[in-house]
């Protein structure tokens, strides 16, 4: 069984802002769990796109059903990989966990858009697999209920980020000008 | 970026990933998001950064798993391309 979640939201900064943000999203008040992020490549492509391979370290927050088969794992290792095309102004990004695959997957693909030159539109699309005979759907569902309940804690996290981010004015004046 | 630093995952590499990601994100709002810029201007402080970073990586578990999860291909061109010709209204 896998599972899907889907979301779209659009946020009132423009692509520069929101893409810069996203870059940067990580510390924000809402997100403690994470511990660290690394960048692990960088570089532009043959049509002038950046691509990026980052290592994000989460505090695991399993199941407890879990843990028995897991040992003393505790942090989740996650990678992320993202493509910004400048021209159109898109922004695309992957995350899925390193470790665990096995028991879970969970893969996160994100867009983002350029809406109207003010905002910007964020789809996400969550997928959720396992192959853990037994515990199959348990996790699946917990995985499920644990990213909905966590959805609105990225999303004040990346606003937070934003915030931030236009309050420093100056390297973001673009954003003013648009205003 | 503000008060908080994102910190690496090894405590010795935080200082010169706070050195790269500072020149990165000048560099890409000031020049690769309005198309001044092709190369990426921050190598000087990327060869510090990332040659840490390996040392560092190297001595992990988890790193023939991490090298496995980067051969991940999550975007075909066509798939780029298909996004962005959705942009162009």
């Amino acid at each position: 069984m896998v599972l899907f979640f889907e979301h779209t939201q659009s946020y009132g900064h423009n692509f520069e802002t929101a893409s810069l943000a996203y870059l940067n999203r990580y510390p924000n008040p809402y997100a403690k769990h994470v511990l660290s992020s690394d960048t692990l490549e960088s570089y532009i492509d043959d049509e002038g796109r950046l691509r990026t391979t980052r290592l994000v370290v989460k505090t695991g927050r399993l199941p407890q059903f879990i843990k028995p088969f897991l040992g003393n794992s505790l942090n989740s290792w996650i990678i992320e990989k993202s493509v910004v095309d400048p021209k159109s102004k898109i922004l695309l990004s992957y995350t899925a966990n390193v470790d665990h695959r096995k028991f879970i997957k969970v893969e996160e693909y994100l867009k983002y858009s350029c809406d109207d030159g003010k905002s910007t539109l964020v789809e996400s699309k969550v997928k959720f697999s396992s192959n853990f005979v037994g515990f199959k759907q348990r996790i699946e569902q917990w995985s499920h209920n644990r990213f909905s309940s966590n959805m609105s804690n990225s999303r004040e996290g990346l606003k937070f980020v934003m915030n931030k981010l236009k309050e420093k004015g100056g390297l973001w004046y673009r954003e003013k000008e648009l205003a | 970026m503000g008060n908080v630093m994102s910190v690496s995952f090894a405590p010795e590499c935080t200082e010169a990933k706070n050195k790269y990601d500072d020149c990165f994100n000048k560099w890409y709002t000031e020049k690769f998001l309005q198309g001044k810029s092709l190369n990426n201007e921050c190598t000087e402080f990327w060869d510090t950064y990332i040659t840490c970073v390996d040392v560092a990586l190297a001595k992990q578990k988890i790193k023939p798993m991490l090298d496995k999860a980067r051969e991940d291909q999550p975007f075909t061109t066509e798939e780029i391309r298909n996004s962005a010709g959705t942009s162009e209204k």
